[in-house]
């Protein structure tokens, strides 16, 4: 029975075994990390701020990861090691679940802003959110990718390391990145450069981790007439 | 008869066949899949895929669409109702036999 429960789970591997997955991830955090610093290294007139650029960006970004993964499944791995349509699950509950934990987030920040809290300040301390949020993130990534991959669970290993090694650094040094207090707005420099690190640094893992995972697919698999 | 024993003898054979057993498993987890996926994943050659996806298609598991995905054919695969329902009520039966 564990053998055919195996078989059942292969799918669902199967939609990174171009490394494909991780590519969009990385250009996701990529993304959310230059506008981040565009916003922190911009006055707060600046363009970067406004709302609308926000909900542009992120448009563009998920129609790059949407077409630019489409492009690759069509001609490079649906030709070499087949077409899979997944089955349509029933999203309603994880979106209403997602809406109510981001809504609650917003409103807590939107309360501490005006209650003119130092979000982020020295009482905060960046250690704990930000190992945290490492950890969870390394654990996510070795349940949804590394168990099909041996050699992944070395990537889940950096994940973790560069995580706590983030949240250990001095808030002067995460700050540093920051440049000026003034540009870190109602939060604390350190937490500021805390972020905008972890992002850039999951960024390079997931980019770098996707890259190795489809040179060695390119490298393993040929469509099937030039196999013959 | 004993139970345990008819337990084991109402398992339904097209299925149980090894090969039709991955296949089956395969595209329950999907909606559908074509010929060369199935091939990659099983490991399987041409003519034994092909022999094990017309049994099944013959017991009314499995249906087969040819079709073109661009200009390049294709075979797509998909388990149907009653193939979904014959491999769930394989799942409990194995279970219950094991």
């Amino acid at each position: 029975m564990d053998s055919i429960e195996g078989v059942l789970q292969r799918p669902k591997f199967y939609n990174n075994i171009d490394g494909v997955g991780e590519l969009g991830m990385g250009v996701m955090m990529l993304g959310y990390a230059m506008l981040m610093w565009l916003q922190v290294h911009s006055p707060e007139s600046a363009i970067w701020h406004k709302m609308y650029v926000f909900f542009l960006w992120v448009g563009g970004m998920i129609a790059i990861i949407h077409y630019g993964s489409k492009a690759i499944k069509e001609h490079v791995t649906y030709r070499r090691t087949g077409f899979v349509e997944y089955r349509k699950r029933n999203r309603i509950w994880p979106a209403a679940i997602a809406f109510v934990v981001s809504a609650l987030v917003a409103a807590g920040l939107a309360f501490a802003v005006r209650s003119n809290r130092e979000i982020g300040g020295p009482h905060w301390g960046l250690t704990e959110p930000v190992a945290l949020i490492g950890l969870v993130f390394a654990a996510a990534y070795g349940y949804g990718i590394a168990r099909s991959v041996r050699w992944k669970w070395a990537v889940v290993g950096v994940i973790a390391i560069c995580s706590l090694t983030i949240a250990m650094l001095p808030p002067d040094w995460a700050g540093a990145i920051v440049g000026s207090p003034s540009n870190a707005g109602p939060f604390s420099p350190g937490s500021v450069g805390a972020w905008l690190l972890i992002m850039l640094t999951y960024a390079a893992i997931l980019l770098i981790s996707g890259g190795v995972s489809f040179v060695l697919y390119l490298r393993h698999t040929q469509p099937p007439a030039e196999a013959a | 008869m004993n139970q345990h024993i008819r337990k084991i003898a109402e398992i339904d054979r097209v299925i149980h066949e090894p090969g039709r057993l991955m296949i089956v498993a395969l595209l329950y987890a999907v909606d559908k899949a074509d010929f060369l996926y199935l091939q990659h994943e099983t490991e399987m050659n041409k003519g034994t895929l092909s022999s094990h996806l017309s049994r099944l298609e013959e017991a009314g598991y499995v249906e087969v669409v040819k079709t073109y995905r661009g200009k390049i054919p294709q075979t797509l695969l998909h388990l149907t109702e009653g193939g979904r329902k014959a491999f769930e009520e394989y799942r409990k039966k194995l279970k219950g036999a094991l």
